[in-house]
């Protein structure tokens, strides 16, 4: 108790500084992965990406972030068994932070594939299991969220796959693919609206304080659905059939329209991805915060301040505006065998995945979700080639991560007690 | 913070524009034998021999096309095709490259002047496997809107028409080949016998681009069905 009412300020001051660091870095990097497909699929300039992403991550992070920083900072410990040293509580979740932004670091570096989630997981595992006691950590809850990242890939594929075969059936493979994307797409468009806005509605506004029945929340589900399918349908009008485009080939027009629905994937993904990502960066902030706010009670009945999750937020947006947009550039280049009738599919689907995990308070890699997505349009024979090494990267990612943050937050967490004491 | 991210490196570059490119290049290559065969008929042997460097350069080309695809194209890739099918339609697609050019040689190095009786048909014969061939670039062009459509029964029906229009190509000049095969044999014991052998190997060579190209449909064919 004493170290936290002489070192609060001190130790808030850090959390702040260590949570707007990884929050920079998932703005860095990660936001690239999420926006990779939408900026691939040559639909969305790196431009509008950027104003997308900026928006969106924003208002994901905001709106529905708050489940999924709500299990990082108190569903993967036990914090009953900080009650006597609520400290410790305190120098783990630093020691996370500072693990899994080096983490990171290091293997952006070389190259690795990395995942924000699975550091931070892994970090505070670490030090729960470690630093204080094998029955620190709640390893139900822990299963549970292994589990959703073999799980939540494998959802994402399959969904696509059903999106991708429901677009081959009702618009591609038809007499007049072009006329029946602009009947069909404004449906697809609804869908959209209606997924990420529902998640939200039911589990993220209680974070902000804002509740509905069940009722109210579907109504208004439907609302945002309609309106995103009219804002959509007033977007498509002006598209036309172009024969001297189609000469080459045949589906251009059709994938003109399917473009403007790209935009609307884009922020959905965004959205999704801001929901579940920022809790990476602010979940243990708002552990800290919670804390040394209550004089060292643990478990007090606070609710997430806004400040919390506009940190990072904001965090986020910085880190797109200073480097994310050079790897939102770098990566949309890269990915050229995308149209928007895939990207579609694809990043729809990782969208939804992601918002219903963020619902659930799951944390899941986005980028792996994404992979997932993209393998079942090309099991739906939509791509010209994929590299399924990828699959062994991910593996890899799985088994190197966990321990990696793990033992770096075990170490830092053994030196802030070696500086702040026991 | 350079990261390359597990996002593109899941994208593997498309085999479809490449083995489209080669099927291209390998009908250039045949399209430059007629220039060649005109030529060789008319016994202009400095526009021949023009030709003839032209078309073992396209060969050359083809033949590099094939390489680098090949080695574009590891066996984790998944595609909507196999990748056996995929790398037998581009072994076929070269072979009529290799074709074209071993028989332009063999016309360069022994002069050949087929006797006039039957001259005239060998150009047309040229011409017939000409449009085998570019009936079977038109098929392989179609990979994009197959893939596009993801292969479905619609598009594969216009490819099945495709497929149709090469066989029936292939047909003819079978039957133009025979035709050249009884004018010749009628002149064979007045004509050099080593000429005459030559002239059969011609006909024969001839004859297998277009059966190249025919076998480049059917395996595509196989290749869509997956």
């Amino acid at each position: 108790m004493e170290i936290i009412a002489n070192y609060g300020n001190v130790l808030i001051i850090l959390a702040i500084i260590f949570g707007t660091f990884m929050a920079w870095g998932i703005g860095a990097n990660d936001v690239a992965n999420a926006m990779g497909t939408s900026v691939g699929s040559g639909a969305v300039t790196i431009k509008q990406a950027i104003i997308i992403a900026v928006i969106f991550e924003f208002a994901g992070a905001i709106l529905a972030g708050g489940e999924v920083t709500a299990t990082i900072r108190k569903g993967i410990l036990d914090a009953a068994l900080f009650t006597n040293e609520p400290h410790l509580l305190v120098y783990g979740m630093l020691a996370s932070l500072l693990a899994a932004g080096m983490w990171l670091l290091i293997a952006s570096s070389f190259g690795w594939p990395v995942s924000t989630t699975h550091s931070i997981v892994g970090a505070i595992v670490g030090f729960g299991a470690v630093g204080v006691g094998v029955d620190a950590v709640a390893w139900s809850k822990v299963f549970k969220i292994v589990i959703s990242w073999v799980a939540s890939p494998i959802l994402a594929g399959v969904i696509s796959f059903i999106l991708f075969r429901s677009l081959q059936n009702l618009i591609i493979d038809t007499k007049h693919p072009f006329d029946n994307a602009k009947k069909y797409v404004p449906y697809y468009m609804f869908l959209v609206g209606f997924i990420v806005s529902l998640v939200t509605i039911f589990k993220g506004l209680k974070h902000v304080g804002v509740s509905f029945d069940t009722f109210t929340s579907y109504s208004l589900s439907i609302g945002v659905g309609l309106l995103v399918a009219i804002i959509g349908t007033f977007l498509i009008r002006n598209i036309h059939l172009d024969p001297d485009e189609n000469k080459d080939f045949y589906y251009a027009s059709m994938e003109r329209v399917f473009g403007v629905l790209m935009i609307i994937t884009a922020a959905a993904m965004a959205f999704a991805h801001g929901s579940n990502d920022v809790a990476n960066a602010i979940g243990p902030l708002a552990a800290i915060y919670s804390v040394v706010e209550s004089g060292g009670l643990i478990g007090a009945k606070s609710t997430l301040p806004i400040w919390i999750l506009l940190v990072g937020g904001a965090g986020i947006v910085i880190g797109l505006i200073t480097y994310g947009h050079k790897v939102i550039a770098t990566i949309g280049t890269g990915i050229t065998q995308l149209t928007p009738s895939r990207g579609f599919a694809a990043t729809l689907a990782a969208a939804a995945t992601v918002v219903i995990a963020s619902g659930t308070g799951i944390p899941v890699s986005t980028t792996q979700v994404l992979v997932g997505a993209v393998l079942g349009v090309g099991i739906a024979r939509g791509m010209a080639a994929l590299d399924t090494r990828v699959i062994n990267k991910i593996f890899l990612s799985w088994i190197v991560t966990l321990p990696a943050g793990a033992f770096m937050s075990i170490l830092f967490f053994f030196a802030l007690k070696g500086v702040f004491g026991a | 913070m350079a990261n390359k991210g597990n996002i593109t490196s899941l994208f593997g570059k498309s085999p479809i524009s490449p083995l489209q490119q080669h099927m291209k290049k390998v009908h250039s290559c045949i399209k430059e034998f007629g220039v060649f065969a005109k030529a060789a008929n008319a016994e202009d042997w400095e526009k021949a021999q023009v030709a003839q460097i032209s078309i073992a350069q396209k060969e050359h080309k083809a033949d590099k096309l094939k390489k680098k695809l090949r080695m574009n194209l590891p066996s984790t890739f998944m595609m909507p095709f196999s990748r056996r099918d995929l790398l037998d339609v581009l072994l076929i697609q070269d072979s009529i490259a290799n074709i074209t050019k071993d028989l332009a040689g063999l016309m360069m190095t022994r002069h050949m002047v087929f006797p006039k009786e039957f001259a005239e048909d060998f150009i047309n014969l040229t011409g017939l496997c000409i449009k085998t061939s570019a009936a079977a670039l038109v098929a392989i062009n179609e990979l994009d809107e197959l893939l596009e459509t993801a292969f479905s029964s619609r598009e594969r029906k216009i490819v099945d028409q495709m497929i149709k229009k090469i066989n029936e190509l292939e047909h003819d000049t079978d039957i133009a080949q025979s035709k050249i095969r009884e004018k010749l044999f009628a002149l064979e014991s007045n004509l050099a016998p080593v000429d005459v052998m030559f002239y059969y190997r011609a006909i024969e060579w001839l004859g297998e681009t277009a059966d190249a190209a025919q076998k480049v449909g059917s395996r595509f064919e196989v290749m869509l069905t997956k």
